[in-house]
């Protein structure tokens, strides 16, 4: 499974919590070219996904063929093992993938958002047992974690959407804290609770907007790491069901015919390095385009 | 990811026709290309060759058991093939599953229920004590009160008793035709019963056996390293000196050490091998045929399944064909519940279920019986290719309108789901058996209040056990093969277990270091049956 | 003193996190589905042995006492026995630590070595408005190639060509992709955020030598966010990788915990997850102890 966040978030956050101050940085800007061509990956394989709930690509599920056959009339990018088609089969992936993991990743990014703001702010024991809890999932093995998990729920959907959620949200609620910490020292902040502004107006309209680039950024993040851990749960058979195609099972399924059939590999592959690499590069541009200097990652 | 069910198992992975490097894979049971392989084999080692020299091979998994390595309680066949390495049985089963001499040098059978065996001179424990005719009552004594699944399979023993020091009789309560077939596995091995019973061994944690092979060294899920047994009684054998099996779980791990040629052989999971391995240099892939057979079950304690004519319909709209085809790569033969390929056998293709009429058939059926828009939860573990079996059942089923949903798990969590709640609370699941070596064995699990796993979903018929067990006493011979059909007509009918397709097994070889011998049909799943002949190539 | 009352805080802040990783894996294991019983015994077990292995391992007590008793042998120094193997789990967990620190000691020293200077070199060259396309692209397909993809490709090609994939050069070399471009990753950036800042300013203006300046100024200032990360990544693979030891079949930890967690194997889990969290909790605290050493400023603020 991927390491990403972890090791993003310790950087991250003990930088955070030590370059306070430090002023300006690179000014507010477009996207840079780079980050808008992963921006364009991303929505394409987008319209990918969308185009296999109405079967663009023919019946995922359906035995069309001889097994094992190289592209050709009838299968564009071949058929696999049991004579399905693949261009189905990889859109239906691209879609599975995605979904569970941005699914996962909206999870992760409003329980972050809502712990990890509470935390920064009010300090004391709420923040100690958020931080106790945090390092709790931090340091327990993310495959073991990802395992039980997929166990005890029942693999499927739920239990990946699940894990993913589990190996993400350390690493982004110590992050949304350490920024919402930074944000609350602010003379604003400061102002507002001196003039009476409850707690919820001081969370949502003072610092919540002031750590959305983090969550953001973070959350770009997420998706990638989110996609490998799917990927990762189905190498190890905990992914998601028979027949349902998603690029961690394809790839799982292809690597196995690597000479004897490299188009079942070479489509998925492409495809899942395409989509993590985008969402990195496209976090990248977030992350200079938005995110405040002092709460600035380090990876 | 190994799966043991029962009393079987294991994965496998064995070995299949060979083809050499760069052709394309032969139909199971045919000879390996450059080698001259005797009818009944797929290649068998070249005793022109030089003994000596340490062969390495490399399995998917290790015996593991909270029973340790006690054989009279092994139920899986990965273990049986690796603790057949140190123990031997009394008699053994040849390519077409007739029993042969091993321990006992020769049998007779004065009557249907007696069989008296003429033990062999100069057999010693790797220890090298003598093995006496104490040893084998013992064994089977010990056997028969074992709470082991073998039990089962040994049918109606009375009495075991010494005739003289080389003579050993036992006496059945009626007729049992798979007798010696049973004989002939690894829980009847003969122990060495002196020193289990005072004590200096304790066989669930020690081997000491009077096969080829004794154990130098063992780490659990790791390696075994096997030395030449000085003592053995079959001169010239093993050929090689050492043997060291490898664990490897992982399936492109078996396919590397095979590639890099650091394992001499591995036993394969993936029915394409052929094909993956094609042009690597040396390297032969054979499908060996098993007598090991997929089956679905349909639990009949769920109320979805209660109606028989419900689980007819689904019997009738699965297509072996296509699942021997397309999920076995054409490397599995569609069979009844008497395992094809074994002498005996029914023809599949007679049974109610393949004259039926298909999936529109069974559509009229499922309507018959009040059932629309049937649909339930298939419940499989992860191991290939019972996967890609479940995915042509989901095809077949939807051609007769009803609905499967695949639920894939860990091993651990199916055989929770499956054994652990009586009754049972699932819809339906796929696994598979060992075979065995004679066709009215595995038949028994169709009884359940023999087999026990199954009473949790499985509804005893009287008519069936009444079937079966004629079929075990009837003697082997054209009678005994109409009693077989005929308990394959009513498991057929019957639809709670339903026999689907043989299980291949796949083995590769570097040829540049080793010229094993393979049998073409494999009852017991034991990839490593002849390891004792394979020679060593130097060089 | 108020140095000595912070650690004395930390040790309880880590001492309880284990006391809740302790409770977290062992009611997990227990809540999963598939019963040790039926699962180390086969389908064919019989209720007396079944009982009998309860026994055999204290699995028939209630879950309380089981924890209590775990709790115990563990202060104690016992992590249990192996319902698998029969062997005290210690043992096996120590004999296949070499295996895990080889490959973790390869993969760190790789990520070090190629991955410090890489990210030197990209934040120097680095112009303003983002260039470096190349160096961005390249590092995002490092940390982007998931390990069993990247794994599978090498162990299948390379053992093709009859070389050898036994040894850990090859696994280190699949593990170190990730942690080359992770360390390049966050050293170029933590390098950046040290160039704006006034000191290097002045370092430059007073016409030090850059080799100087990069030495003095901006290693030192940038070190606490790598070393942070090369922690991480040690103390993740001491707990062991998984894909890359089932891919190259070597006997690690990882794939020990995991084969456990298949075959519910208790003991073996409890400790390995324990033995994990221990060591990233550790070095948790060991990188926090060097950071302070290094760049004091970053020592007060932890």
């Amino acid at each position: 499974m991927n390491r990403t966040t972890r090791v993003k978030g310790t950087a991250r956050a003990k930088r955070t919590a030590s370059v306070k101050g430090t002023a300006g940085g690179r000014r507010a800007r477009r996207l840079d070219p780079l980050s808008l061509t992963g921006l364009g990956c991303l929505l394409l394989l987008v319209l990918v996904a969308l185009g296999s709930l109405v079967h663009a690509g023919g019946d995922p599920d359906a035995i069309v063929g001889p097994r094992l056959q190289p592209p050709g009339p009838g299968w564009w990018l071949g058929t696999d093992n049991l004579g399905r088609s693949m261009l189905p089969r990889v859109m239906e992936g691209v879609g599975t993938t995605l979904l569970l993991s941005s699914a996962a990743v909206l999870v992760t990014a409003a329980l972050s958002a809502g712990f990890g703001i509470l935390a920064g702010y009010r300090g004391g024991y709420l923040n100690e047992l958020v931080m106790r809890v945090v390092e709790l999932l931090y340091s327990f093995p993310a495959i073991v974690l990802a395992i039980l998990v997929a166990a005890v729920a029942g693999p499927g959907q739920l239990a990946a959407v699940a894990s993913i959620v589990l190996v993400t949200i350390p690493l982004m609620i110590r992050l949304v804290r350490a920024a919402a910490v930074a944000v609350a020292e602010r003379d604003y902040v400061t102002a507002a609770a001196i003039s009476g502004a409850g707690l919820p107006r001081i969370l949502g309209r003072h610092i919540l907007p002031n750590v959305a680039g983090t969550i953001a950024v973070q959350g770009t993040y997420a998706l990638s790491v989110g996609i490998s851990v799917e990927g990762g749960l189905s190498f190890l058979g905990f992914g998601v069901q028979p027949p349902q195609a998603s690029l961690g099972v394809l790839i799982r399924q292809g690597g196995t015919y690597m000479m004897a059939a490299p188009w079942l590999i070479i489509g998925p592959g492409v495809v899942l390095v395409l989509a993590i690499l985008s969402i990195n590069v496209l976090g990248d541009g977030l992350r200079d385009r938005f995110e405040p200097r002092e709460t600035r990652a380090l990876i | 990811m190994r799966y043991r069910l029962a009393g079987s198992v294991a994965a496998l992975a064995l070995a299949t026709s060979a083809c050499g490097g760069g052709t394309a894979a032969a139909p199971p049971g045919t000879a390996a290309t450059g080698s001259t392989a005797a009818p009944g084999f797929l290649a068998v080692a070249d005793d022109k060759l030089p003994a000596g020299g340490a062969l390495n091979v490399a399995v998917h998994i290790d015996s593991g058991a909270a029973t340790g390595l006690d054989p009279q309680l092994a139920d899986v066949a990965t273990s049986w093939q690796l603790m057949s390495l140190v123990y031997e049985t009394l008699v053994t089963v040849g390519p077409d599953f007739t029993p042969q001499p091993r321990l006992a040098e020769s049998w007779e059978n004065p009557t249907p229920t007696t069989y008296v065996f003429h033990l062999r001179k100069g057999v010693a424990f790797s220890n090298g004590r003598e093995m006496t005719a104490d040893d084998v009552v013992g064994s089977l004594k010990r056997l028969l009160a074992a709470k082991s699944v073998w039990r089962g399979q040994l049918g109606p023993v009375e009495k075991v008793a010494k005739v003289d020091a080389a003579t050993v009789k036992v006496t059945l309560a009626k007729p049992y035709t798979p007798f010696l077939a049973a004989l002939a596995n690894v829980p009847a091995a003969i122990l060495p019963m002196k020193e289990i019973e005072a004590k200096t061994l304790d066989p669930a944690k020690e081997m000491l056996g009077t096969g080829p092979f004794k154990v130098q060294a063992h780490r659990q899920d790791v390696s075994w390293n096997f030395a030449r047994n000085e003592h053995y009684w079959d001169k010239g054998k093993p050929a090689a000196d050492s043997l060291t099996v490898t664990i490897a779980p992982e399936e492109a791990a078996r396919v590397a050490a095979v590639q890099n040629g650091s394992s001499a052989l591995a036993a394969l999971g993936n029915v394409d091998s052929a094909a993956m391995l094609a042009g690597a240099a040396n390297v032969k892939v054979a499908t060996q045929a098993t007598t090991d057979f997929y089956y679905l079950m349909l639990n009949s304690k769920n109320p979805k399944f209660a109606d028989p004519r419900v689980r007819q319909a689904l019997n009738m709209a699965l297509d072996r064909k296509q699942m021997a085809e397309v999920a076995l790569g054409g490397q599995g033969k569609p069979t009844g519940v008497t395992p094809a390929g074994l002498p005996g056998a029914c023809d599949p293709a007679t049974l109610p279920s393949a004259t039926g009429g298909g999936a529109a058939k069974a559509k009229e059926l499922l309507a018959q019986a009040g059932v629309a828009n049937l649909s339930f939860t298939l419940s499989i573990y992860s191991t290939e290719p019972a996967p890609a079996v479940a995915q042509v059942i989901q095809q077949n089923l939807q051609q007769a309108g009803v609905a499967v949903k695949i639920e894939q798990m860990d091993e651990a969590s199916w055989s929770g789901k499956v054994y652990g709640k009586v009754p049972a609370t699932f819809d339906a699941a796929l696994s598979w058996f060992a075979g065995y070596a004679d066709p009215g064995m595995v038949t028994t699990w169709w009884n359940p209040d023999v087999a026990g796993f199954n009473v949790g979903f499985m509804q005893a018929d009287k008519d069936l056990n009444k079937l079966i067990a004629a079929a075990t006493e009837t003697p082997s011979g054209a009678e005994r093969d109409k009693a077989l059909a005929a308990v394959c007509a009513k498991v057929d009918t019957d639809a709670q277990m339903i026999p689907l397709v043989t299980r291949p097994a796949t083995v590769a070889y570097r040829a540049d270091a080793v010229s094993p011998s393979l049998y073409a049909t494999e009852g017991y799943g034991n990839l490593l049956r002849l390891v004792a002949d394979a020679r060593v190539k130097k060089g | 003193m108020r140095l000595l009352l912070w650690w004395a805080g930390r040790a309880l802040s880590s001492a309880v996190t284990l006391l809740g990783i302790s409770v977290l894996i062992f009611a997990a294991l227990r809540l999963m589905p598939g019963g040790f019983a039926e699962t180390i015994l086969g389908p064919f077990a019989t209720p007396e042995q079944k009982a009998e292995l309860a026994v055999r391992y204290g699995l028939d007590q209630s879950v309380f006492a089981q924890y209590g008793h775990w709790m115990a042998a563990v202060g104690t120094g016992d992590f249990g026995t192996s319902m698998i193997s029969g062997q005290p789990v210690a043992a096996e967990l120590w004999a296949r630590l070499p295996v895990t620190a080889q490959l973790t000691l390869l993969a760190v020293a790789a990520a070090v070595l190629a991955g410090v200077p890489l990210g030197v070199l990209t934040a120097l060259r680095a112009r303003p408005g983002g260039g470096g396309v190349a160096g961005r692209l390249l590092s995002g397909l490092g940390v982007s190639v998931p390990e069993f993809a990247l794994g599978s490709l090498v162990v299948f090609v390379v053992s093709r060509y009859g070389l050898q994939t036994s040894g850990y050069l090859l696994p280190a070399a699949v593990l170190s992709i990730f942690a080359i471009s992770a360390t390049a990753r966050t050293t170029r950036d933590a390098v950046l955020n040290v160039l704006v800042e006034p000191h290097v300013t002045a370092a430059v203006a007073r016409g030090e030598t850059p080799w100087f300046i990069v030495r003095h100024h901006i290693l030192r200032n940038a070190a606490g966010p790598v070393l942070t990360l090369t922690a991480t990544i040690t103390a993740y693979l001491l707990g062991g990788a998984l894909i890359v030891e089932y891919l190259f079949n070597l006997p690690g930890i990882g794939s020990y915990v995991v084969q456990a967690v298949g075959r519910r194997d208790y003991a073996v889990v409890q400790a390995g997850v324990l033995l994990a969290a221990t060591v990233f909790i550790v070095m948790n605290v060991l990188i926090d102890l060097l950071v302070g050493l290094v760049d004091p400023r970053l020592g007060r603020r932890a």
